[in-house]
């Protein structure tokens, strides 16, 4: 997938901006607050309907305009354009996959495959465990619609639930015990199926994970994720067949102490991902160099990831990730991002340009104040 | 253009009664402010038989009709028709959410057994235990009638599915033959235009030919 060119009325700093791109490298090039990760978010918009920095539509809106739009021609398996137009008067986002308008986001979510990678990162392997289940369920989400429609119902049944441990520890109603064996029975379904569905990700991830990893650091260190569930440890997995009946002999376990605490305490919201650095856990071991390489070959891992199950090659965004990088590591990226699909890096101006590949096709764009120039 | 023109403000220059025939409209639901006008300018040009006959059927609604006081169906006697019915299967129950999914099966004159409404869907988030479902009632009839099987027909969403559960675990030591009503895709519906959640229900709820 590429995107050719991409049209912004009234968005952020933009008030009327055509810009084209190359289907190769786009360097972004600019100082502070002129617009360069503004132009990575209404791409971002674009394919995925979501806004990255989960701004409000009348942040992006321009000062004193009523409308912005944002435009993108895309070659994809076939030519493409979608647009996004938001009319303050109405407070209304409208959609539209070529010139028609669309009423499921589903239509486009999946269709413009797309990995971002922004120092935001630094969460995934250095936040908490909640941080790594988000960056998991997400990328399990771009690769089907099952396992998205299941986490939401998993939320659903987890809040019908806390309501219910707190009505019963309140009450002290112990005829609302068969209510809990029901709901326990919902949680168990559903929960199964997304502690199954990640099971067979980290499986089938860590092979494109790993060619991202040695790639990024041109070593052979190894590098390794293991899925925990169900309370149990690193190596011993459980088998599919079994996992129901752990989750409920867990569920019988902790009941009482569900009950005093009023929380849910068994399940796949509350499950883990673990790094592994040559068999040490990194968030314990890792150093902030390490901890990085790991962010960065965990997207690219992404990347490789979507564009096996999707066919169709992920446009790659870099949100200022170079500038904490390496000299060394930055340009041994830089060299692989040309053999990958399309890319956009924003880049202070201060930054080292002279580590970057400099190849005909590579695009270096100038941004300042809300308007593109060619370098 | 002047603003004081266009008064957008609480103070409409209609008259009054017509403006509380519209307030009263727009109560109902899937009815808007501007449907909420035609219907009450509606009524007010009829002629006086037909707007008779239209309040006299909204009184009877509310005087003359109650519910079922064994299926809790809404009913014009202490009984409703089906459970009077002596064409009726006694020995088959299904049950449903609400009255209006008895009028959803009953289309279909496909089913000749006995319901039970059971009033809504456990949804603890809500409020809704099952102490204030008619369930209790449902296992009494399940003394007093001589069932041999209940069929589960509630809505395929995540309190349905609870409800159908708690139900399930209820029943099943009862020794009656418990069933739930198949999910799957609309009859005269393209597979290519149903959404994935169906296709993949209807795949795992498959049957042998």
């Amino acid at each position: 997938m590429i995107l050719n060119s991409l049209l912004l009325n009234n968005f952020r700093l933009y008030k009327d901006a055509k810009i084209d791109f190359s289907p190769s490298i786009n360097y972004l090039i600019g100082g502070n607050g002129q617009g360069k990760t503004s132009l990575l978010e209404a791409i971002y918009f674009m394919c995925t309907t979501k806004n990255f920095k989960a701004a409000s539509d009348t942040e992006l809106l321009r000062f004193t305009s009523d409308f912005y739009s944002v435009e993108g021609f895309f070659s994809n398996i076939t030519d493409d354009n979608v647009k996004i137009y938001y009319s303050n008067a109405d407070n209304k986002r409208i959609y539209s996959l070529n010139n028609k308008s669309v009423t499921r986001t589903s239509d486009i979510i999946g269709r413009f495959p797309i990995v971002l990678l922004t120092p935001q990162d630094h969460a995934i392997t250095q936040g908490t465990p909640a941080d790594r289940r988000k960056f998991f369920d997400s990328v399990i989400s771009q690769a089907g619609s099952r396992y998205l429609m299941n986490l939401m119902e998993y939320a659903k049944i987890l809040k019908n639930r806390s309501a219910l441990l707190g009505t019963i520890s309140f009450s002290q109603r112990t005829d609302l015990m068969e209510e809990l064996d029901a709901w326990n029975e919902k949680l168990v379904l559903v929960g199964s199926e997304i502690i199954i569905a990640r099971k067979n990700f980290v499986r089938e991830f860590m092979p494109f994970f790993s060619d991202a990893f040695k790639s990024v650091t041109g070593r052979n260190d190894a590098a390794g994720i293991s899925y925990t569930y169900l309370g149990n440890g690193i190596s011993d997995e459980i088998a599919d067949s079994r996992i129901q009946d752990k989750f409920h002999e867990l569920l019988k376990i902790r009941r009482n102490e569900e009950l005093k605490r009023e929380v849910n305490l068994v399940g796949p919201h509350r499950d883990e991902f673990i790094f592994t650095l040559n068999s040490s856990p990194l968030r314990i071991f890792g150093s902030q160099g390490e901890h990085k390489t790991f962010q960065v070959a965990l997207r690219f891992g992404q990347y490789f990831f979507l564009k096996d199950k999707l066919n169709r090659t992920p446009v790659i965004l870099l949100d200022d990730v170079f500038g904490e990088l390496e000299a060394k590591k930055a340009s041994a990226i830089s060299e692989h991002l040309n053999e990958l699909g399309q890319t956009f890096v924003t880049m202070t101006d201060f930054s080292n340009v002279s580590l970057l590949d400099k190849s005909k096709d590579n695009l270096f764009i100038n941004i300042q104040n809300g308007t593109a120039t060619y370098a | 253009m002047d603003s004081r023109v266009f008064n957008q403000g609480e103070k409409l220059n209609i008259a009054e009664p017509l403006q509380r025939a519209i307030e009263e409209f727009s109560k109902f639901p899937g009815i808007g402010r501007k449907t909420a006008q035609r219907l009450s300018l509606f009524l007010l040009k009829t002629n006086e038989d037909s707007f008779n006959n239209f309040i006299n059927s909204m009184v009877d609604l509310k005087k003359k009709l109650t519910f079922c006081s064994r299926c809790y169906n809404i009913s014009e006697d202490e009984l409703c028709e089906i459970c009077r019915s002596p064409k009726r299967e006694k020995t088959t129950i299904c049950v449903v959410e609400e009255a209006s999914d008895i009028i959803a099966i009953e289309r279909t004159n496909e089913y000749m057994g006995m319901y039970h409404v059971l009033g809504g869907v456990l949804s603890p988030l809500s409020g809704m235990t099952h102490d204030r479902l008619k369930i209790k009632e449902l296992l009494t009839r399940l003394k007093d009638e001589n069932i041999e099987e209940i069929i589960l027909a509630l809505n395929p969403d995540t309190e349905g599915d609870a409800t159908t559960l708690y139900l399930l675990n209820l029943l099943k030591p009862l020794g009656i033959r418990v069933t739930r009503i198949a999910r799957g895709l609309p009859i005269g519906g393209d597979l290519e235009f149903a959404d994935e959640a169906t296709i993949g229900r209807a795949l795992t709820g498959r049957i042998q030919l």
